[in-house]
């Protein structure tokens, strides 16, 4: 196959070689239409420019955004990011003693053993795991209650924390948990002035995995909350598939992701690169 | 040992009993006569039942297409971009990286309505190849990250030598670099196939009336709090089926250190 000169010049500008090119396009052509092209058409929806049949106004109107700002969403809003704070904090006080441990303290054999028995939450879809923990806590007639809700986003996230958190302090050079003992630091302060920093990466990345998808959880509060709660994921569920009101559908999820994208950045920022 | 040391060990070990209890209960009452515990008699009369029920059946011939399709299409996207991203010298390297990261980061729920509106907009028929679409979008980046990290550790002079020996680039991908990346290929389709085999998100979100996934037979007999022992024992049918995946997956990682 050959270019023509315009092309080989284009190519050669950007510095991709020929077969790279070929082998990269396909993929990237696939995500441009199927992943990246469905964000416009739902910021067109949300402005109002596309309707039932295809475009139906080339002027933009924020009457959506209006109506999707009401104080009713707004506190969905505000009660979904709470709800994934608080799953964040919980995970995170829960995986770190035991990520630490898996990493730092058991046998090699035990070691083992143990992550697996980590990994494998972690191919199970949330639908299993949540179906399972709904068979206990309907004969333990808590069902559809806050606490369900919330004890079913821990467990559904934890696997989320560990496994970062572990992969991290496994990396964690002992030598210097050594030196800080050697001269003369007890344990609670080498924890703090050496673990602790050494470790934030896994524990920002640990954090990133679970509050960015907790967020917009809604097989959790659908199942194990029914009414009694509601989150930005069982609205957007109910705007879509219930109601057909795509349009302040389409603006509430503008309005979610650029929430989640401001705390992804202001983070990230914050504490430094990630690595996930 | 410590009395810290035990502590944290104790705590592991009631993170893991957390982690596995209800899965364990799901698995046991399906095999349970009465259903529910604390009564137990041993029975497999509901996985009886559940193979004589044809809409499971067809529910698992539709995520079992689809899984199979989308690992196909996704591996052989997903690590020809690795392959080709890892060898492109360009100043748009990184940028590339995150147009492959970003489905990843992405909730989930909001990839699945904007789909949805993308398939409405163009009056794209809702069934089989928009569920795959879908899936298949999602898998590719994750294949992706998983076979750029194995190529990444790649001997590159294993190709070089090859090149000089006279092997076009076409000849050495084919008989050296494929080869060589077989483990880490296998690994990332069975990622592929898991993703696809396991979502239900997306697929609620674009499929259309009569196809249906056995993740959405599962939701719509569960939601709103409907357990039932037949669908304890669909339920633990796909658990193993998961865990028998990815225990392969863990074991193919591990070959490869």
């Amino acid at each position: 196959m050959g270019f023509s000169k315009i092309e080989m010049e284009f190519l050669k500008r950007i510095g991709i070689r020929r077969a790279s090119t070929y082998v990269l396009t396909p993929s990237l052509a696939f995500l441009a239409v199927f992943f990246y092209t469905p964000f416009i058409i739902v910021l067109l929806y949300s402005i109002g420019v596309v309707g039932i049949d295809g475009v139906v106004s080339l002027t933009p109107t924020f009457k959506y955004f209006i109506e999707a700002l009401n104080p009713l969403y707004l506190r969905v809003i505000l009660n979904s990011l709470y709800l994934a704070a608080l799953t964040t904090i919980s995970c995170l006080a829960i995986a770190y003693p035991a990520a630490y441990y898996i990493a730092l303290k058991a046998s090699y054999r035990l070691r083992s053993l143990l992550i697996v028995a980590v990994i494998l939450p972690y191919w199970i879809s949330f639908l299993l795991r949540t179906y399972a923990l709904m068979t206990i806590l309907s004969s333990l007639n808590m069902l559809f209650t806050y606490q369900a809700v919330i004890i079913g986003m821990i467990y559904d996230y934890l696997p989320f924390m560990i496994l970062p958190l572990y992969v991290n302090l496994e990396k964690l050079d002992k030598s210097l948990l050594e030196a800080s003992y050697t001269l003369g630091a007890n344990p609670i302060k080498t924890f703090f002035k050496v673990t602790l920093p050494l470790s934030m990466q896994g524990i920002v990345a640990g954090c990133i995995l679970v509050f960015v998808p907790a967020t917009g959880e809604f097989i959790v509060p659908y199942m194990l909350g029914g009414v009694s709660v509601t989150t930005i994921g069982t609205l957007t569920w109910d705007l879509f598939l219930k109601f057909h009101n795509w349009w302040r559908g389409a603006a509430l999820s503008i309005i979610y992701i650029s929430i989640v994208f401001t705390i992804l950045v202001i983070y990230v920022r914050k504490i430094g690169g990630v690595e996930l | 040992m410590s009395i810290v040391d035990k502590l944290m060990r104790i705590h592991t070990i009631s993170v893991l009993l957390f982690l596995y209890f209800p899965i364990a209960i799901v698995v046991l009452s399906s095999f349970n006569e009465y259903g529910g515990f604390p009564s137990f008699k041993f029975t497999t009369k509901w996985y009886e039942s559940l193979l004589q029920n044809s809409t499971v059946w067809k529910a698992f011939n539709n995520s079992l297409s689809v899984a199979i399709l989308c690992a196909l299409v996704s591996v052989i996207l997903g690590f020809l971009s690795a392959y080709g991203l890892l060898r492109a010298d360009t100043a748009f390297k990184s940028s590339i990286e995150s147009i492959f990261y970003i489905p990843i980061i992405i909730p989930e729920i909001t990839e699945a309505l904007s789909l949805l509106l993308f398939y409405n907009f163009l009056s794209f028929p809702l069934g089989f190849f928009s569920v795959l679409i879908g899936h298949i979008a999602f898998s590719i980046s994750f294949v992706f990250v998983v076979s750029k990290a194995r190529l990444a550790g790649f001997d590159k002079s294993l190709e070089e030598a090859s090149m000089t020996l006279g092997a076009n680039q076409l000849q050495t991908f084919i008989k050296i670099t494929l080869p060589l990346s077989a483990p880490g290929i296998a690994a990332s389709t069975l990622l592929a196939f898991t993703l696809s085999w396991d979502d239900f998100i997306k697929t609620v979100f674009t499929t259309g009336p009569g196809f249906q996934t056995i993740p959405l037979v599962i939701w719509s007999q569960s939601a709103r709090g409907g357990v039932s022992p037949e669908l304890n024992a669909l339920t633990s049918l796909m658990l193993i089926i998961s865990i028998t995946l990815s225990y392969l997956y863990v074991r193919m990682m591990r070959k490869q250190h």
